[in-house]
């Protein structure tokens, strides 16, 4: 019996000691090269339930993230929105998660509940389940630019101790391959830390980071995978140009793409050393390089770096400035929350100019 | 089967520990399921590892850096590329493309009927090199194959053609081995520039980018150790997505732009930077040059000023080597077919 078999016959198949990042140095960092043999991880590995306001791209690419670690099972995930036809629903379904159109039925059903909308719903949705929050939740937002203080600010007008944590995360979580940073809020405590960052490490790089850092976190990995696609589209334009087929294109270069970032997270050596290593003298790549660096290449990546997360924090002023206009929401979308069982018109505020991150109970202002 | 690679620089190296990490090369523990070990090909492989017992890599020069890291490895290390052709199979020629003249000659006289010939010289035709060897054997077996760096780290992207010599099998049996390393396809020797200038230049504009935008995560405030890592895996990870998805990296792009975010407000200013077309350029500059390199390869001439002395008088001490096997004179043709001991002055 090889080390890793030992090692897992060990545990004995016990779930609630076997973490994820333990089963993957398992899986994967052991020195067998022909090692064969399954594990089951059917049953997921937390025995938690997680909730998802909002069923879109980000809850989508999650679960699906999530299934395909087996860090949870998709039975123990429930996700909600009020609009039943989003093409995100039906694969959210396909995955075997529990859907519904009522925020207060997902967050009964949780434990971890993610906040998986869009940064200017958040408000009308911590109104509404603020009622139903017990001390088992932990909040995670993942809406860029809204702070855990605002969040906090609202949440303490039902709980004394709210636990909040703000993430932000990026779309290849769906293949595993996600960058995540996460700041833990007031009330959250170091375990509850450890519990997201044994989620979100299942499906790519997670580490914890002060809450200032995080616009400028949106900036680069949150729409870095956009900077990609645009340069992978680009680049397989220019080898259709030189006579390649598309397909074969656009695969070299993902591919690529693909191997250059592993070499250099595989890598002590500085980016621009592993460049050096590619150009041979006077030949085709350092031909191509200038090209990239006349046309300042570099300066434009800064740029959208800092473009993006100079936006993030103007949506962020935006929100702090806590009104929300009527303008922001579909009176179809507000009618559907309306009639979910346990909101009245009291809990969801959205009368003009209403200040919605304020102390008071949800009282309107006319 | 035992690998050879003429050459001993980053190539030879990258490709070693790719092979290395992948299994194919394994002392001990190897899986086939080949009854008979002689057989060149390997079929049936539920692990694509072929039966391996030997690399040998060659160079004039000892004093690479890579050398001691192929040493380490556990291939065996000469200053004789004879030695190499000997002790291999299939034999990799993994030196710069203005070296391939020099090293054909060298090794001509030794290479037999078993040896397949694997090029990896940028620019460097198949019918050059079989027009070459052509002088010692009736049918010498040349791929041309174009690979790139990541090798190293098992995600290299490869294409290869095959030379008029050289069966499907053979074809096969590279597309094994470097498809253990990455991915690999077959393609037309005529589409094998563009390729490099996409995916064998590729790396280095993924260098450059994430150079770049880890200097604006750094100007937004994040630490540089924190700023490459998002970097690279946001790169990473939307290169993955694509590969195993089916929609159009444009479609993707969508996917992440919400509207009004921050997303759409950084690719504004992409655009209005030319992004995409300083890419287009890239790729069109590397494969031109590598057209130009080839051009040059092509017009048969090869100057003095092309090799230093000392590495020229490094081969000539190798056993076996005489100054009529390797002909260096002012404007000597190197790829003719006229016998090469009858120097031109």
């Amino acid at each position: 019996m090889c080390q890793s078999e030992r090692a897992l016959s060990a545990h004995g198949g016990n779930e609630a000691t076997l973490t994820p990042i333990s089963v993957y140095r398992l899986i994967f960092y052991n020195t067998e090269p022909n090692l064969q043999f399954t594990v089951n991880l059917g049953g997921g590995i937390l025995r938690m339930s997680v909730g998802f306001i909002g069923a879109g791209q980000l809850a989508h690419a999650l679960v699906k993230g999530f299934t395909a670690a087996g860090v949870i099972a998709a039975n123990r995930i429930t996700a909600s929105s009020p609009d039943t036809d989003l093409p995100t629903v039906s694969g959210l379904r396909k995955m075997g998660v529990s859907l519904t159109t009522s925020n207060k039925e997902a967050t009964h059903k949780s434990d971890v509940l993610f906040l998986a909308v869009k940064p200017h719903i958040i408000p009308f949705v911590l109104d509404e389940i603020g009622p139903d929050i017990e001390d088992r939740h932990l909040i995670v937002s993942c809406a860029a630019g809204v702070t855990i203080s605002s969040i906090e600010k609202k949440l303490l007008q039902y709980r004394t101790s709210p636990k909040v944590m703000r993430c932000m995360t990026n779309t290849p979580v769906v293949v595993r391959e996600g960058a995540t940073v996460y700041a833990t809020g007031t009330h959250a405590d170091v375990e509850d830390g450890k519990l997201l960052e044994q989620l979100m490490a299942s499906v790519g790089f997670c580490t914890e980071v002060e809450e200032d850092l995080i616009d400028a976190v949106t900036g680069l990995s949150g729409s870095g995978p956009a900077y990609a696609f645009t340069a992978l589209d680009a680049l397989a334009d220019g080898g259709v140009k030189m006579g390649l087929p598309r397909r074969l294109a656009v695969r070299l270069g993902a591919q690529a793409l693909l191997g250059a970032a592993k070499m250099l997270l595989d890598s002590e050596q500085h980016p621009g050393q592993l460049k050096d290593n590619v150009c041979s003298p006077g030949g085709a790549t350092i031909h191509a390089l200038h090209f990239l660096e006349s046309g300042g290449f570099r300066s434009l990546l800064i740029n959208a770096v800092e473009a993006s997360c100079i936006r993030t924090r103007e949506l962020q002023s935006l929100a702090d400035q806590e009104k929300i206009s009527p303008a922001a929401i579909k009176k179809t979308t507000l009618d559907k929350v309306l009639q979910q069982p346990g909101v009245s018109s009291t809990s969801v505020g959205t009368k003009s100019r209403v200040n919605l991150f304020n102390n008071r109970s949800g009282a309107k202002k006319n």
